[in-house]
This record gives structure tokens, C-alpha cells and sequence, in this order.
């Protein structure tokens, strides 16, 4: 208990945000595995309020001293520290459960926030509030985690009025909730007026970020566009420092979600430049992370600018190369049976990481790539001129992309008209330059640049 | 003995088995009243309406004779009538009219009603000691005073528990919408609000003495209001309507103490009629109002029949929203619910009603999660062909995680998939082939967005097919019915100067559209409905 406040006293004489969160974490630090233990058993429920506050005291008393409101602020926080470790200890000997965890920890949330409003709690300390909101977000998932085993019906009362069952949502019922409290620490950080040096403003990405997660994981990403609309009305106004300013670990995490908010609205040239950014701030030995970038920046590379990953940027990422590189290889060699088949075996992956839909339009390319080789194939035309420089072979029979598209597929004939089909398409997306004459059977391509982009 | 009564009376009460039976003032008295008027009586001695009564002393003799006079019958509780939620706020600041004078001599049935009131099986937490004191002294004082002392019934008299909250209920009912937004708005006013001198503990458990309300605020949901800059308050919100609820719910079983206290778990329907209305809940649903299952598969049975002779939609429709309900209010997660979704949802379909078919394959869905029987591969096969049609990514992928390989294999839902393949790689030839043999009732979701797909294949050929194509080729490759169905497709898109009569063939001159069809096509796709999407 003491030690807790000496680190408490400490904290506020340097004004050290980290330092202060540290004394609310419900993670005892790896050297000290009993600290959790050793704070419940400091105290009893009859003298914790008291206890709390002559520790408070003394220990600031030497130091800096603390203003008495904020004094009686700190002691309600760490009343409800302390009650939400009893109940995680009391859930490690299987004595309580998570959601219990939950309402307790929530409690400890409403409190600090109430510091905030009411007494007067300085914005150096801001990271408490990162602590506590990530361990609300965890014990929340933790909790419906706990529902969902338990009982199998958990809505009691809450569908008697409905028409229909409303299974989904209430499967993360406590996420949900745990929203409506992350939320109201956006609105804390967003809405203080204080001067910027002390403003709770620098805690708005990492509490956005925190949102984001939640977001995600509530499958109902695009609330994400509330988020970054508010955001934007400060931004306009020059009320939110820059971006810029932000520690890079909250940067990296913002432009990454940021950049998946457009990938999954298939603006991927949006998605591109925000994942491009991340990717570039993220730090080197941050493998896991990097990873993560990477997942969602390959396949958007691939269709704006159809570009593959290097192999030797995929050997660094053992997983990516095991997810990207036999599609990789086929959409180079235009096998397009082949891409199929490893689109189909990585499916179940791909689908988990919302990459399918994406990759699957990399056939495309394989396909441009097969046609381009027929072309190649097709050699020169006889110069109409003696000593004139070769000219390609630009009309080309139906008949010969079809045999290739058919052994590209696997050996069946494909019907022609849907050879046509798919060259009609890569004339429509302008992969491919040129015209078909039906009447004739041939395609005639460009004899400027046919394969736009691949120095053809 | 019996006190006569005269022969003008005509045996109230007692004739009518419905009201309460009401006992008769003594003759001298011209007004009949039924007991139920008691309770206003008690409470609101100023009321302009009543008629005072005057104290009759010599009745006093007769009064343990008098409180059954019916022989057996033993009269129901009086309901408490709506009147007396006026009368409530005087009644705390009467004086108990305790008489100094002498003693009075207590008759033994108010003697026992007291002793009634302090038995710890009727104890209710929400009503202090202190209130019932309070409400006793009340009672049993305006009662003494107007005479009544001796003809009330004070066996089946409500105890002051159940008095002291069925006037709160009412109080909170007058008050609870203008309350409440004031203190979402401003909580510190309340002061000065009309309740300041209101002593009813669930208030007091909000307001306090005005020092400290400047500087604490202990309960949760006023902090809640104040932390929240924006005058939401949901939580606020949620703890008032849950208090409403309560309330109402426990006046109502005061009110018709037949029924039994409503509970959290799932009602049963005692409904046994086969049709109903479809109505939204607005207050927890009434069991007489709710069918069964074994009535609602009779119900189920009755609408196939109506719906294969009437073919009657919003008939149909109404009819099933009510069976689902009554299955909802029930929790009823059987096969026989997912029989019911299945059936409203293919004939949702087969009339175009989007958003209620989109309601029931949701529900469906979490049905077949369960485990339960039905056609799940079916319906598989139109949730994908749904989300096609919506454009909604985030749900085709949720879909595609969903299904199992043994499940891909399935004819309608590889056919729902080469579907959605073909269109993400533009693969139209393909696709209006798949359009031509769709299982199931898969095509009336497709002919929802085949209308755009023709326009997105008619940009493509346009681009890539020159100088023309006969307008046969669009016919097939397009899937239309006939060529002129197809030329009428291609003129209702303003491409009739594109049509060129060639004697043995019309053709469609594609290398003089330009971008004609790009418009009508970035349209076609931009309004898709999205009605009663989740």
C-alpha cells in the first residue's frame, strides 16, 4: 500500500503521466508478482477510504503537495482500484467472474473521469486514462467472452418487447457498453479548453485508436467515420495539435486504421497513402506490426499500381510470404488455374483478414499477363517498308487468346464468347488497349503501348 | 343483528358479480357509495366532488357484525382508482388527526389491520416504516372522521405499503416527463423544482440538502449526467425508465391482483385465437394477447391456405410480423420458428419486400446457428444473392466466413458464388448464364440487380467492341428473353440511334456509344436499396 503511493507521490512530483498510470495497472510488474495481492490485504473495506487518504497524504507531504480537492478526487479513484483487484484477485481463485471484473473496473473509469470534471485532475496525468481504458476495453471483451460460455440465452428481459430475436448484439453486449465509456473519454479529451501545453487534447489519438479497436471488433467498423468526422471539425478549426505531434506509437496505430477504414470502402488509393504512411513510421523491429501493415498494403499495391511484392521484402514475414507469395507467383506467370487454387486454399485466411475480395480481383492481372504473352508470342509483322523498324504483330485472332486462356485455365476450352468477355474487360479497365471485331474474330490492340504499364 | 336496510336499496353490489361490492352507509345516508370510493376519501379531504360524511356513533355497535354482511362473500381488494393521484401531495402535510381527547376505543379489525401492516411478510424495501406509520395514521384517521370507521372492511383493505406506492406511481407518471428532462439538462435545478418539499424517499434518494449538492454528486446516474457534456444522459435515462417500468408494473398488480407479479423470465401466450393484427410492443406483452406455439402452427397452417387462395401481401405480411412477435415475447427458438421466418421470408421475396425478407434471413441466420432444421442451404445461397444486390462487402465476407467446405460444394450456394465471382471479375457472359438457372427462388433476388449488371456489360462492350455487334449477341449474352426485349432494353436507355436495321440482322453500332450507358450504369448502381439493411 505504501509502496503504491511512494510511486503515486513520486509521480506527481515529476509530472510523470506514465509513471502515475502505472499505480492503476491490474498487471503486477514482472518483478513484483504479490504487488496486486499486497495492495488488497493493505486494507479492509471499513478503513480503505481512510487509509487511502493518509497514505495519499503522507506521501505527498514531503513532496509535492496536493491541492485538497484533487486529494479527495485520487482517493474515490483509488477506492475503486482497489475494489476492482479484489475482485481480479478474487477471479484468479475463481471466486468472482470477469463480468464482475467489468463493472468494477467501470467503476474505477467513472471515477477518473470524474477527476477530470470535478477535481480538477491536471492534464499530465492523461495516462492513467490510456491504462484504464485499455484494461476497460480487455476485460469487457473478457466478460462477453464469459456470458457467451455460460449461459446460452443471455438476454433476460431485454427481447420481451421486441419483434424478433436480437442475438448478435447481444453477444457483445458489454463491448457495446465498454464503447459508451470510451466514448466519454473522447469527449473529455476532445472537449477541454484549456491551453494546449496542458490540454487532455494529447490524449485524443490514443483514445481514437482505442475506439477504432472497439469498432473493429464490434464488426461495425465504419462508426470509425463518426469518429474521424468529429475529429475533422477540430482539425478544420486549428483546435487539435497536429498529427505530427503525437507520439509515433499512436501515429503508426492511427494511420493503419485509418488506411483499412478506406480499404474497406475499396478506395484504395486512400487506403494506399495511409498504409504507405504507417508503414513508414512504424518501427523497424516492430515485426507484428509491420506484419499487420503489410497484410492490407500488398493487395492494395496490387491493384492500384499492380504491383507484387519482392520476395526479399516477403522473406522478412514468414507469414506473408506463406499468405502472398503463391498468388504472387501465379498473377506473374498468368496461370490463371493455378491462382485459382491458391486463392481457394488461402481462402479461409484471406476471408479472416477481409484481404479475399481484394485478392480475388488480382486475377486480372494474371490474366493481363497471360494475354500480354500471347502478344509477345504473336512476334512481328513483316515491315511494310524495307529497313523500317519491326512493328509488333497488333492484330491478333480470338482463336489464339483463347487457346492460351483455355490451357491457362486448365485445359478445358472455354466457349469463345466468354473469351471475349474477359477480353472486353481488360479493355474496359484499360489493361489492355485495343478493340475487338467481332465479325472478323480478331483483336486488334494498340501499337502504342497494348499492355499499358508493362513496357509493351 | 342486522341493521335493515330499506327496501328502496337495491341489493348493491352483490348483483353484479364484476364490481366490487360496495357497503351501504347507513340509510339516513342518500348516496350509495362503493368502497373502492374510499381510498380518494382518505386522502383527498378536500376534494369538492365527495359529499362529507358525518360520524354516526350508534352504528359503532354493529360494526363487527356489519363487516361481512353478505354471509360468505368475502368482496375482492377495492381497486384503487386513478382519483387519488391528485390527492397526493396534501396528504403529507395533513396533520394526522390524532385525537387527544380520551381514548378511543380501536374496533378489532383495525386493530389487526395495523397489526397487519408491521408483519415482516409484508415488508416492502421501497416503503420505509416511517411512510407506513405516516399513511396508517392517515387512513385510519380520515376514516374515524368521516364515520367510516366502522364500515370499512379492514380484512381486505390494501395494506398502506401498497396506498404509499400506488400514489408515488402516480405522482411519477404525472411527473416523469418533465422531470427528467430537466435533469438531463440541469441537475443542480431541481431545487427549485415543485417537488422540493416532497418527502416520498424514492425522490429523496435524489435530492439533497442543498451544500452538498454543490459538491457531491454520489449517485451514479447524476454523474453520469454531469461528466457527459452533452445533455445525453442515456444511462440516466435508462435507470428513470427502468424505475417507470417498475412502477407501473407493480401498480398494475395492484390495481387487478389476479394476475400474477410479472416476472423476467419468457411469458405464455393463453391467446387462443388464430389471427391477430400485428401492433409494435409498447409495454411488456399481455400472455391473454400472446398465441401459444401449438395455436400459432395452427395460425401457420391457416395463412398458407389464405395466402395460396388470397395471395393478400400486407395481409400476409401483418399476419406473420404478429406470429413472430408472439414467438419473440415467448422465446420460442424451434424448428417451428424457423419454419415460420422461412415461409415469410420466401413469400417476402417472391413479392419484392426487401426489407422484411432481409429480416428474416437475419433472424434465420442466428437460427441456424443454433443448430435448428429448416433449408439453410437455401437460404445460404439468397443471403449471399442479397448482398450482391446491397453491394455490401462487409456482410458478403462475413457470409463467406460463415460457410463450411461441405457448404460450398452445395449446389445453390456454389451457384450464389460462381454468381458473386463472376461479377467481381466482370465475368458477364458467365454471369447471365448463372442468371438463367437459378435455384430456388434465387432469381426473384437477382432480377434486382440484373437491370445493372446488363448496364455495366453494356459499358464494357461498348468500349471494347467496334465498328458493331448484331443485336443478337446482346440478346445472349445479356440474357434477354428476345431481341426485342433487348433493343427495348438498350432504346429505354436512350440508345435508339445505336440500332441500325441491316435487312438479315439488326445491329448495335457499340463503337459510336461512347459513354452513353455510363451514366444510367453509375445510377443504376448508386441507389441500391438498402432498406432495412443490418
Amino acid at each position: 500500500m505504501n509502496e503504491l503511493f511512494d510511486d503515486f507521490a513520486q509521480a506527481h512530483a515529476r509530472q510523470n503521466g506514465y509513471q502515475l498510470a502505472q499505480t492503476l495497472s491490474p498487471v503486477a510488474p514482472p518483478g513484483q508478482p504479490n504487488r496486486l495481492r499486497a495492495i488488497w490485504q493493505g486494507t479492509n473495506f471499513h478503513s480503505v477510504k481512510g487509509d487511502i487518504k493518509h497514505f495519499i497524504k503522507t506521501n505527498t507531504s514531503h513532496r509535492q503537495k496536493l491541492d485538497h480537492t484533487e486529494v479527495n478526487g485520487w482517493v474515490e479513484v483509488y477506492m475503486a482500484y482497489w475494489n476492482a483487484i479484489g475482485e481480479i484477485l478474487a477471479g484468479e481463485s475463481g471466486k468472482s467472474s470477469w463480468t464482475k471484473v467489468y463493472e468494477s473496473w467501470k467503476e474505477l473509469t467513472s471515477m477518473l473521469i470524474r477527476g477530470y470534471n470535478s477535481f480538477g485532475f491536471a492534464a499530465w496525468t492523461i495516462p492513467s486514462l490510456y491504462m484504464v481504458g485499455k484494461y476497460l476495453r480487455l476485460f469487457a471483451i473478457k466478460s462477453d467472452e464469459e456470458r457467451n460460455r455460460t449461459a446460452n440465452d443471455p438476454a433476460v428481459g431485454a427481447s420481451l418487447m421486441q419483434d424478433d430475436f436480437d442475438s448478435e448484439t447481444d453477444k457483445q453486449g458489454q463491448l457495446r457498453d465498454c464503447e459508451q465509456h470510451l466514448k466519454r473519454i473522447f469527449t473529455l479529451c476532445l472537449n477541454d479548453r484549456a491551453p494546449l501545453e496542458e490540454s487532455r487534447k494529447w490524449g485524443i489519438y490514443f483514445i481514437i485508436n482505442l475506439l477504432f479497436k472497439t469498432y473493429f471488433k464490434l464488426n461495425s467498423a465504419s462508426l470509425s467515420r463518426t469518429i474521424l468526422k468529429t475529429l475533422a471539425v477540430y482539425k478544420d478549426k486549428g483546435d487539435m495539435p497536429p498529427l505530427e505531434m503525437f507520439p509515433k506509437s499512436q501515429r503508426v496505430t492511427f494511420k493503419y486504421y485509418e488506411g483499412i477504414l478506406f480499404f474497406l470502402e475499396e478506395n484504395y488509393v486512400e487506403a494506399e497513402t495511409h498504409l504507405t504512411e504507417a508503414w513508414k513510421l512504424c518501427h523497424k523491429d516492430a515485426a507484428p506490426q509491420a506484419e499487420r501493415i503489410l497484410t492490407y498494403l500488398i493487395p492494395c499495391r496490387l491493384l492500384t499500381s499492380h504491383v507484387l511484392p519482392t520476395k526479399a521484402l516477403l522473406a522478412n514475414y514468414p507469414r506473408l510470404q506463406e499468405l502472398f507469395l503463391p498468388l504472387a507467383t501465379c498473377i506473374k506467370s498468368g496461370n490463371l488455374r493455378a491462382f485459382d487454387l491458391a486463392l481457394q486454399k488461402g481462402e479461409d485466411e484471406f476471408v479472416k483478414r477481409r484481404i479475399y475480395l481484394t485478392l480475388e480481383r488480382g486475377r486480372d492481372i494474371a490474366l493481363r499477363n497471360l494475354l500480354r504473352k500471347v502478344f509477345l508470342a504473336g512476334g512481328f509483322d513483316e515491315p511494310k517498308e524495307d529497313g523500317g523498324a519491326p512493328v509488333r504483330r497488333t492484330r491478333v485472332p480470338v482463336a489464339e487468346f483463347r487457346a492460351a486462356i483455355s490451357m491457362g485455365s486448365g485445359g478445358d476450352l472455354i466457349d469463345p464468347d466468354e473469351v471475349e468477355c474477359l477480353m472486353a474487360n481488360m479493355i474496359y479497365k484499360d489493361l489492355m488497349k485495343g478493340y475487338i471485331a467481332r465479325e472478323r474474330g480478331i483483336v486488334v490492340l494498340s501499337k502504342k503501348g497494348a499492355f499499358p504499364g508493362t513496357g509493351l | 343483528m342486522m341493521p335493515s336496510w330499506p327496501a328502496t336499496h337495491q341489493a348493491p353490489g352483490v348483483a353484479q358479480q364484476s364490481t366490487p361490492a360496495s357497503y351501504a352507509y347507513p340509510p339516513s345516508q342518500s348516496t350509495l357509495r362503493p368502497l373502492s370510493t374510499i381510498a380518494p376519501m382518505l386522502t383527498s379531504v378536500s376534494d369538492p366532488a365527495f359529499i362529507p360524511v358525518t360520524v354516526r356513533q350508534t352504528f359503532g355497535q354493529y360494526a363487527p357484525v356489519a363487516s361481512n354482511p353478505y354471509g360468505g362473500y368475502v368482496p375482492p381488494p377495492p381497486p384503487v382508482q386513478p382519483q387519488m393521484t391528485t390527492a397526493s401531495p396534501v396528504n403529507g402535510a395533513t396533520p394526522a388527526p390524532e385525537p387527544a381527547k380520551g381514548k378511543v376505543d380501536w374496533p378489532e379489525s383495525v386493530r389487526n389491520y395495523v397489526q397487519r401492516s408491521f408483519l415482516p411478510q409484508n415488508d416492502e424495501p421501497s416503503v420505509s416504516r416511517a411512510d407506513i406509520e405516516a399513511k396508517l395514521k392517515n387512513t385510519i384517521g380520515s376514516a374515524k372522521e368521516d364515520g367510516s370507521l366502522y364500515t370499512i372492511d379492514w380484512d381486505t383493505m390494501p395494506l398502506p405499503q401498497a396506498f404509499v406506492k400506488a400514489q408515488r406511481d402516480a405522482e411519477l407518471k404525472h411527473a416523469v416527463t418533465p422531470s427528467r428532462a430537466r435533469d438531463s439538462l440541469n441537475p443542480k435545478k431541481r431545487k427549485s423544482s415543485e417537488f422540493a418539499n416532497d418527502d416520498t424517499p424514492w425522490r429523496s434518494t435524489n435530492s439533497r440538502s442543498s451544500l452538498e449538492d454543490r459538491i457531491t454528486y454520489p449517485s451514479p446516474e447524476k454523474r453520469s449526467a454531469m461528466d457527459e457534456p452533452l445533455p445525453k444522459s442515456s444511462k440516466f435515462q435508462k435507470e428513470a425508465n427502468k424505475r417507470k417500468r417498475r412502477f407501473e408494473n407493480e401498480y398494475k398488480s395492484l390495481r387487478s391482483p389476479s394476475p400474477p407479479p410479472p416476472s423476467a423470465g419468457p411469458i405464455v401466450g393463453t391467446c387462443d385465437i388464430l389471427e391477430k393484427k400485428y401492433l409494435r410492443l409498447t409495454a411488456p406483452p399481455v400472455p391473454s394477447k400472446v398465441r401459444p406455439e401449438p395455436i400459432l402452427r395452427q395460425t401457420l397452417d391457416l395463412l398458407k391456405k389464405k395466402w395460396k387462395k388470397e395471395s393478400n401481401y400486407s395481409y400476409i405480411c401483418d399476419q406473420f410480423k404478429s406470429m413472430r412477435q408472439d414467438l419473440t415475447v415467448q422465446r420460442l427458438k424451434n424448428d417451428f420458428t424457423v419454419s415460420v421466418y422461412e415461409i415469410h421470408a420466401r413469400i417476402a421475396l417472391e413479392k419484392g419486400d426487401i426489407g422484411e425478407y432481409n429480416q428474416c434471413q437475419t433472424q434465420l441466420r442466428s437460427l441456424y446457428a443454433l443448430g435448428l432444421k429448416g433449408n439453410p442451404i437455401e437460404f445460404k445461397a439468397y443471403r449471399i444473392l442479397y448482398f450482391i444486390h446491397t453491394a455490401n462487402r462487409t456482410g458478403l465476407n462475413d457470409t463467406l466466413a460463415d460457410l463450411t467446405t461441405a457448404e460450398k460444394e452445395e449446389r445453390a450456394i456454389k451457384h450464389a458464388l460462381e454468381v458473386r465471382s463472376s461479377l467481381a471479375l466482370g465475368n458477364y457472359h458467365k454471369f447471365f448464364q448463372l442468371y438463367l438457372d437459378t435455384p430456388n427462388m434465387g432469381a426473384y433476388l437477382m432480377d434486382m440487380f440484373v437491370v445493372r449488371e446488363r448496364l455495366a456489360a453494356l459499358c464494357n462492350m461498348c468500349k471494347a467492341y467496334k465498328p458493331d455487334v448484331k443485336l443478337r449477341f446482346i440478346t445472349e449474352e445479356l440474357g434477354f428473353e428476345s431481341d426485342a426485349d433487348a433493343a427495348q432494353f438498350i432504346i429505354d436507355n436512350h440508345g435508339q440511334d445505336l440500332l441500325e436495321d441491316r435487312t438479315e440482322y439488326i445491329a448495335f453500332l457499340t463503337g459510336k456509344a461512347g459513354l452513353l450507358f455510363e451514366n444510367s450504369r453509375s445510377a443504376a448502381f448508386r441507389k441500391v436499396d438498402i432498406k432495412g439493411q443490418i
